[in-house]
């Protein structure tokens, strides 16, 4: 054993005698054994390679279909005032949320679901993985729904898009290994850089860029549209199956307390590129102001890359399409591995990349299982894609507040964390985000609802 | 990285490539090279990283009634206001 490293949490440092070897065990200290080859050596760079991977995707992966889609359509209405400052804002948010998430895993070694349902009572587990289940779909539905936006552009249909998503997942899932997974995934995330390259095409006056940090002008509009945009917004940024992912993926990848420092880079460095990719987005999107962007309908047809190749030209087009194909295909991967991470934890059963489908059967099901339900939704002739698509981040934000009251109870739990648990300015954060999305969400949820029954005026 | 080493769970009676059992002594030192892997293995673990260890469930948190009262206070209202999101999502279709 590595004696080195002492058991950070209190409630699991009494370990079982000698533990039987599973192949999971195998494949996780094989990548464990290269961190401390790094380690040992004072490879700095190479240990940051090997520990980068949980933040990234999280980060990157809700960078998806619907929401760069949102930003490119806040973009074309209001211009890049307000939303280029307000973007970076939400990422810090973002960041605090995942520290912690990484921070439970690599301590811990658990995902969260585990974590709720073993701590808290089965109620609160099954109701979190109840909660990301359907959010998960919802947004799966809309992500298959960008890439078919995306592939309309070069006259693709539904059923590429299906295909290509699918295929995504089967040949991710092939491996056995968790870090053959990451590897791929993060390979195919760096491509959400399409929408900076998509941004710098459209040649935006960097003046005016800088200029809009001041939050002006305010988006105008009604208070319902401005609370949806403030709701969606939100529900891009942070949402529940990030939070199941980077905790059980932390775990998965076999970070430990002395890693905590890296995974701090890893996330810091997903919350940045998406930070950056999302305003690419906007000023893409930015340019169709003036020029009928407004009137766009995010999912009708392949609006904005067509709307963009006539206004900027057909590069710009083209990078931005093939951005919503990236976007949306990282997404299906890292959402339906969340999914996979919550059935495997609350049924109880193994759920790891570095098992084996016979070994992990829960696991591996529930992941291709809920990727071929969104795929079967969106070739439904009539289905109410765009409806879906665009109350998916809504959805998202209105049930974020319980998973991230757990995740502040988790982190501050002393007798699993250790010494390990919040500092107070974290907590202090923590709640001033928990207090300002339920606000959003249930002042959104409230008036939509008010005005659908016509109790108040739209 | 040391991909090309044998498996705990892939320990079959060693066969040449014609089918014929290896030689006890030869088998014998497969068993301690595998065994001497596995130590090495097991030494980048942690001890509470086995799935042995994490199978075992942690013990449950006692919650004050109050913070009990709060979160199926915030259960509830979020269950409220995300029914009134999917009536406006369906009212929407119409």
């Amino acid at each position: 054993m590595s004696t080195s490293e002492v058991a950070a949490s209190p409630l699991l440092g009494q370990p079982l005698g000698q533990p039987r070897l599973t192949d999971e065990d195998l494949a996780r200290s094989r990548d464990r054994s290269r961190v401390h080859h790094a380690r040992r050596h004072s490879r700095h760079w190479y240990l940051l390679w090997l520990l980068v991977g949980p933040g990234i995707l999280a980060m990157l992966g809700e960078n998806d279909g619907p929401s760069m889609i949102a930003y490119a359509a806040d973009g074309a209405q209001y211009g890049l005032g307000f939303f280029v400052p307000f973007i970076p804002i939400l990422f810090v948010m973002a960041y605090v949320c995942q520290e912690m998430c990484m921070r439970v895993g690599a301590v811990t070694h658990r995902g969260y679901g585990e974590l709720v349902l073993q701590r808290y009572g089965r109620v609160w587990g099954w109701f979190g993985a109840g909660d990301l289940t359907l959010t998960n779909l919802v947004t799966l539905v809309a992500e298959f729904v960008a890439i078919r936006v995306g592939l309309a552009y070069f006259h693709l249909g539904a059923g590429v898009a299906v295909a290509l998503g699918l295929a995504l997942v089967a040949f991710t899932l092939s491996g056995g290994r968790y870090w053959r997974w990451e590897r791929i995934v993060l390979g195919l995330a760096l491509f959400n850089g399409l929408f900076l390259v998509a941004a710098i095409l459209v040649k935006p006056h960097f003046g005016a860029v800088a200029g809009s940090f001041d939050f002006s002008p305010f988006p105008g509009g009604s208070f319902n549209t401005l609370l949806l945009l403030l709701a969606s917004t939100i529900g891009a940024t942070v949402t529940p199956w990030m939070i199941f992912f980077q905790q059980s993926a932390s775990a998965d990848k076999g970070m430990t307390p002395r890693d905590v420092k890296h995974g701090r880079y890893d996330t810091a460095a997903g919350a940045v590129l998406a930070a950056i990719f999302g305003i690419g987005a906007l000023i893409a999107g930015a340019a169709l102001l003036g020029h009928g962007g407004a009137g766009i309908e995010g999912f009708a047809g392949a609006g904005f890359p067509e709307a963009l190749s006539h206004v900027a030209g057909g590069a710009v087009g083209t990078v931005f399409a093939l951005g919503l194909i990236e976007a949306g295909a990282v997404a299906i991967l890292t959402i339906s591995a969340s999914t996979a991470y919550a059935a495997g934890e609350c049924v109880g059963v193994s759920h790891s990349f570095n098992s084996s489908p016979r070994n992990a059967g829960v696991f591996y099901a529930a992941n291709a299982g809920i990727a071929l339900l969104a795929a079967a939704v969106i070739l439904i002739p009539g289905a109410p894609l765009l409806s879906i698509a665009l109350n998916a981040n809504v959805l998202a934000t209105v049930l974020l507040p319980v998973s991230l009251v757990f995740m502040v109870m988790l982190a501050n739990d002393r007798g699993l964390m250790g010494a390990w648990t919040n500092r107070r300015s974290t907590n202090v954060i923590g709640i001033a985000v928990i207090a300002f999305v339920g606000l959003c969400g249930a002042a959104y949820g409230i008036d939509s609802f008010l005005q659908a029954i016509h109790l108040v005026g739209s | 990285m040391r991909t090309g080493a044998p498996q705990a769970n892939d320990a079959q009676p060693a066969l040449l490539g014609n089918g014929a059992p290896l030689r006890p002594e030869i088998q014998e030192r497969d068993l301690q090279r595998q065994e001497r892997f596995e130590d090495e293995l097991i030494m980048d673990l942690e001890r509470d990283q086995f799935v042995a260890e994490t199978s075992r469930p942690v013990p449950p948190a006692v919650l004050s009634t109050r913070v009990k009262a709060g979160l199926w206070a915030l259960r509830v209202f979020v269950v409220i206001v995300s029914l009134m999101v999917i009536y406006t999502f369906i009212d929407q279709l119409h």
